[in-house]
């Protein structure tokens, strides 16, 4: 144990590796679907999903404004899969995401919209709400010991409700289409400035929200590794017990990582809503993106820059659905194989376990909880 | 009594774990219907041997006889089959479970799967008559007290009719009316013929029910002596040994000014709603080491966790340099002057996915040597992690950046040994410093203490060892059951002395209890 | 008025079922955030056989298949969680959240593809019709008509109180999801036991779902999945404290809500308050909330739910 430990035994190769692995078998299950929904034409359906938007190979404007798009995508994706990683580092699994991101639509759908109020207002707006969202299930876990998976399951449906009530109402929604009005149209004020549109093949969409992902992602990774605060949340997600007996204050901790991953969730939807791109409906269940950002943030590794790459994985999956073929598959094939993909997150343990194989010690924390356990396999040796 | 009269005969058992001998050559015989006492200090390898008799582990050399017939037991469902049960340290009940359910779990009477619970509560009812166990089958577990919780584990091995009863340190969690009615009630087992195998290391309890009382020390077999022919004193050296291994080089403590004054302070137990520190006082003063001696489990865990705040105090004071900092926060504590090497290296002392030199740090990050705008100043922490780590010898593979989960414990322990001695301070406790270390290691944590001692620190020492109690200390308290029941000067008692008081056979007043 | 009985019944045996799957699973010591899932999988394989049964199959045979289909696709689905988090010892939370995402994507894939192949390619929708099937349940009784779905989630109501309480192999669940390591010292396999408490939670799951989309509708379009019934089953259960008796009334008082949403304006009182249904139906996740807050220091929830169980680990 006092060499450097072979390139495979690192723990960062590791995850790289076992990420791949999961991304790797979730393409093929899919390949497995494709073939059994239609056998001759699988190949060419999987090539389709595959290849995506660089069909488009003759012309580069068309190319580099669907690409445009996807980036544009996977921006809300990719946050809320920061705010999922962040919460997680500290040792909560921040479910809650998912209404918090839906509030944040609310909020940034009404500013913009009602009120009238410029982009960077209503910003604010969604960050705030999303960070009360998040407040309120740090505060319930903190001082009533509730589990915070539970009080933000609570929390989704309980904000998906009133953002149904609020953009419901006519001065945001247009009652003939049921959907919330274009903002172009009412407000162009809150729209996102916007970035590079022309190197993305004139792509109207294409906003600061860009570069502001890249920026928020290196935020989170200087505050979780170069910061005082970071330095806690850390220690506390590892092992709950050293955090305290080292006299950090657990109760304020909780309410702040959640409020700050609240608002990362918050701001991810008004990163997406103020590009004008889509229109919010009522919807009957909690929008899959917070729960997508589940999938991305293991996906990724738990780490910032990993959900960048990622989401931009799973996004670009998502879309390649719509190349199929419909006269034989269905675009939803897609989904089903990011779903599989995250399925298969929940083994990265056991593959970390395999690769480690031979190793006296195969114990690679995920879960902060099984410091008990290596501590109970001390004790027993010692006797 | 013949040969033929041994129910159980663990005949040359030897395990072995990694690095480290737990039983060796261990022979235990036992006669039916005796009570049979299995004593040694922590470490002396009787789990192990438990832990081997009931399937947990498979031993490297050694067979195990039932009834003279040699049986294979690999796991615990063996052991039950052959009659052996056993009264776990930490209970096995379920806690919303009624008395009666948690009996019946495993075993449970069933008519075409539904419970056909009546003719059990009679049997159990009946039991509980017999052998005067009283509990109320309908109560929940966790209502009932920590004794009748015991009493329905040892009718859990009445159910099933077993024969071999291996009772695991049950006196640690009752109090002393409770103890008096367990002796009862096990000599009433041994009487109906019930075979019982009773690890302790309370002098007194063996010579109240045992009939006979095996050795162990650090692994080996030291011998079975009748109970009712040898003297506690005898006792206590079988179990303590001779040996000083370790002998530490130091001058004569000059105490200077109490430092640390704790006065009438109780604390609550996790486990069970009792206070099981009771009204504990005493002082440290500045260049003095201050030992609490005690077997494990007598309440200095809860004591060191109240004092650094781990733990929430019942009643009481704790001053530090006269100022009461009864109830501070942990921070507060820690910026203030005490020092603490927990027992728990683990659970408190490290944050094992951190690097070496995020451990350094772990009480003084936000400090403004190691931070400014809240933001980490990785050099000043890396060169201060590289200098105690060169200072105290701290090996590890990859230098300040090694993670620390992948150290040995040794390294891992004199890392906490140098943050602790490093930071400010003017009491350092230490709990259990050299558990599980090599000698090497003991030598240099040993030479460290003694050398902070000679600074003008004030030392406040838990051990279970009693070499290291008797080679470091200048002053020694012995705990037994939540209080301090002795205070003597290492100079000028004895490892049996010592071991007296550590089982309660002898109390502060000097007379024997 | 009738209205309002008539979906406060449906939506209470709905809840009622996969509650007390979710009981199941929970007390064997699995926390199980999946039960969405499960009820879509139950919903899809149900809706499917209705379609297909010739329009001639007997009633009796239309209920006993559509049902059979369900509880067995529902175990099916219930198989994910219990390999993932059972033996590979998987994050219970993100493989529950893996399970729903699963099973709407592939309800959506699976229906189209079964459309498309039926309709020779004119179908590409996520819908089944089952009108034929739907109307075998129904039973009229005087104006109040009531389905066969509802007099079977009753009789399972009944049975799984029964099963809960009375039973040895129910004991052994229980202990199992409050003391694993005291299950296995009297030699209980705490492994086969949480794979029962998984496996009834999928039986119970998928019948739930089955009557949700079929008890009130002849139609339903599967990329909608089962719009947060299975989550709202889960705050029924731990409402219901993880007891089959609470559970039940619980989700009576849950339906009761839900219903309100959707026929508010049909009743004069309530259609004068002006409160739009919305706010009915945010009302239940509320009320858990709070009563979560107040009681959560006295929380029966199943001590060692969401932790692996490893034998070696003693």
């Amino acid at each position: 144990m006092e060499k450097k430990p072979s390139f495979f035994r690192r723990p960062g190769v590791q995850t790289v590796l076992a990420s791949i692995i999961c991304a790797i078998l979730g393409i093929l299950v899919g390949f497995l679907i494709l073939l059994a929904m239609n056998p001759s034409h699988a190949v060419e359906g999987m090539t389709a999903i595959l290849r995506n938007f660089l069909k488009y190979d003759q012309s580069s404007t068309t190319l580099m404004y669907y690409f445009g798009s996807t980036l544009v995508k996977a921006v809300p994706l990719i946050l809320c899969s920061e705010a999922i990683l962040f919460a997680y580092k500290a040792g909560l699994f921040n479910i809650g995401v998912a209404g918090q991101y839906t509030v944040g639509i609310m909020a940034s759908l009404y500013t913009s919209i009602a009120l009238g109020w410029s982009w960077w207002l209503c910003i604010l707006a969604a960050i705030a709400a999303g960070a009360l969202w998040g407040f309120i299930s740090g505060f319930f876990k903190a001082v009533f010991n509730v589990n915070e998976v539970i009080a933000g399951i609570m929390m989704n449906w309980i904000g998906l409700y009133l953002t149904n009530i609020v953009l419901g109402s006519k001065k945001v929604m247009d009652q003939s289409t049921s959907k919330t009005y274009n903002i172009l149209s009412k407000n162009p004020d809150a729209l996102l400035p916007s970035f590079l549109a022309n190197v993305f093949g004139h792509n109207q969409y294409m906003t600061i929200a860009l570069p502001v992902t890249v920026i928020v992602a290196i935020i989170l990774l200087v505050v979780l590794n170069k910061t005082t605060f970071g330095y806690e949340l850390r220690a506390t997600g590892h092992n709950k017990e050293a955090a305290r007996y080292a006299g950090m204050n657990a109760t304020r901790n909780v309410i702040l990582t959640l409020v700050i991953s609240g608002g990362i969730a918050g701001f991810a939807a008004s990163m997406f809503y103020l590009t004008g791109i889509e229109q919010y409906t009522l919807a009957s269940s909690v929008p899959g993106m917070g729960f997508n950002g589940i999938a991305v943030a293991f996906l990724g590794g738990l780490h910032p820059i990993g959900a960048i790459v990622a989401g931009l994985f799973i996004e670009y999956l998502t879309m390649g659905g719509q190349y199929l073929d419909t006269n034989y598959f269905n675009p939803q094939v897609a989904d089903l194989m990011v779903a599989i993909i995250i399925y298969l997150c929940g083994f990265v343990l056991f593959f970390k376990h395999l690769m480690n194989k031979g190793k006296a010690k195969a114990l690679t924390n995920v879960n902060a909880e099984t410091e008990e356990n290596t501590t109970t396999d001390e004790k027993d040796k010692e006797v | 009594m013949d040969k033929d009269d041994y129910v159980i005969e663990m005949l040359h058992i030897r395990k072995e774990f990694p690095g480290i001998v737990a039983n060796d050559d261990i022979t235990l015989q036992l006669k039916r219907g005796e009570i049979h006492a299995l004593l040694g200090e922590n470490g002396a390898g009787k789990s192990t041997l438990m832990s081997v008799l009931f399937g947990l582990y498979t031993p490297e050399k050694g067979i195990i006889k039932k009834n003279g017939k040699e049986v294979r037991i690999k796991n615990p469902n063996d052991a039950t089959a052959l009659g052996i049960g056993m009264v776990h340290q930490h209970f096995m009940l379920v806690d919303i479970f009624t008395v009666l359910d948690n009996i019946i779990l495993g075993a449970e009477p069933n008519k075409f799967g539904f419970l056909t619970k009546e003719a059990a509560r009679k049997r159990v009812i009946q039991l509980s008559e017999k052998y005067n166990l009283k509990v109320d089958p309908d109560a929940k577990i966790e209502d009932i007290t920590v004794g009748m919780q015991q009493r329905v584990e040892i009718l859990k091995m009445l159910y099933r009719d077993n024969e071999v009863l291996i009772f695991d340190e049950p006196t640690a969690v009752l109090t002393p009316q409770e103890i008096d009615e367990l002796m009862k009630i096990m000599k009433e087992l041994a009487a109906e013929g019930k075979s019982i195998l009773f690890i302790t290391h309370k002098l007194n309890e063996i010579k109240e029910v045992a009939d006979r009382c095996s050795i162990l020390r650090k692994g080996k077999y030291i011998g079975t002596v009748d109970v009712e022919n040898t003297t506690k004193e005898e006792l206590s050296s079988l179990m303590v040994g001779h040996s000083v291994s370790l002998k530490v080089d130091k001058k004569e403590a000059q105490p200077a000014d109490t430092v640390l004054q704790i006065k009438d302070l109780c604390v609550k137990s996790k486990l069970h709603n009792k206070d099981c520190v009771h009204n504990v006082s005493f002082d440290v003063k500045a260049g003095e080491i201050v030992c609490i001696a005690g077997i494990d489990g007598n309440g200095q865990t809860e004591l060191i966790g109240g004092l650094t705040g781990l733990e929430n105090i019942s009643g009481g004071q704790i001053l530090l340099d006269g100022e009461d900092i009864t109830r501070k926060s942990i921070r507060y504590k820690n910026t203030h002057g005490i020092s603490h090497v927990p027992e728990d290296r683990h659970k408190h002392g490290l944050v094992l996915d951190y690097s070496l030199e995020d451990n350094m740090v772990l009480q003084r990050y936000y400090e403004p040597k190691f931070s400014r705008f809240g933001l980490l100043k990785r050099d000043t922490i890396r060169s201060y992690s590289d200098r105690l780590t060169k200072q105290f010898d701290v090996r590890s593979g990859e230098g300040a950046r090694t993670v620390v989960r992948s150290m040995s414990g040794g390294n891992q322990q004199k890392a906490i040994i140098a943050r602790e001695m490093d930071r400010d301070h003017k009491l350092l406790i230490a709990v259990q410093p050299t558990r599980g270390l090599d000698v090497g290691a003991i030598e240099y944590i040993h030479k460290a203490i003694v050398n902070e001692r000679d600074q003008g620190s004030a030392i406040l020492l838990v051990s279970l060892e009693l070499d290291e109690v008797m080679n470091l200390s200048d002053r020694i308290l012995v705990m037994y059951e939540g209080e301090i029941v002795g205070e003597v000067d290492p100079k000028k008692t004895t490892l049996q002395e010592l071991g007296l008081y550590m089982s309660g056979a002898k109390k502060d007043t000097g007379k024997e209890a | 008025m009738i209205l309002l009985i008539q979906y406060t019944l449906i939506f209470a045996a709905v809840l009622i079922l996969v509650a007390l799957g979710g009981m199941f699973s929970e007390r064997s010591g699995i926390i199980n955030l999946g039960l969405e899932g499960i009820m879509v999988f139950g919903a899809m394989a149900g809706a499917m056989v209705m379609v297909l049964l010739p329009s001639h199959a007997s009633k009796a045979t239309i209920i006993i298949l559509t049902l059979v289909a369900a509880a067995v696709a529902g175990m099916l689905s219930s198989l994910f969680i219990a390999v993932a988090c059972i033996n590979f010892k998987a994050d219970q939370t993100l493989i529950g959240t893996a399970l729903n995402m699963l099973a709407t994507a592939s309800a959506t894939v699976i229906v189209k593809a079964f459309n498309t192949s039926r309709s020779d390619g004119t179908d590409f929708s996520a819908k089944l019709d089952y009108v034929t099937g739907h109307k075998a349940f129904l039973i009229h009784i005087g104006e109040l008509e009531v389905s066969w779905f509802i007099i079977v989630a009753a009789l399972l109501l009944i049975c799984s109180t029964v099963f809960f309480y009375k039973t040895k192999f129910a004991l052994r669940l229980r202990a199992c999801g409050e003391h694993p390591q005291a299950a296995d010292s009297v030699g209980i396999n705490v492994y086969a036991m949480r794979y029962a408490g998984v496996l009834l939670s999928g039986f119970l799951g998928g019948l739930g779902g089955i009557i949700y989309i079929a008890a009130a509708n002849s139609t339903w379009h599967f990329d909608y999945g089962v719009a947060g019934a299975g989550f709202l089953a889960l705050a029924v259960m731990i409402f219901g404290q993880w007891k089959p008796e609470r559970i039940a009334w619980s989700a009576v008082l849950f339906a009761v809500f839900r219903s309100l949403s959707n026929v508010n304006g049909g009743i004069d009182f309530l259609a004068n308050l002006h409160i739009p249904g919305t706010i009915y139906n945010m009302f239940p996740y509320i009320v858990s909330l709070i009563v979560l807050a107040l009681t959560s220091k006295n929380s029966r929830a199943p001590k060692a739910e969401g932790i692996p169980y490893d034998k070696g680990a003693r």
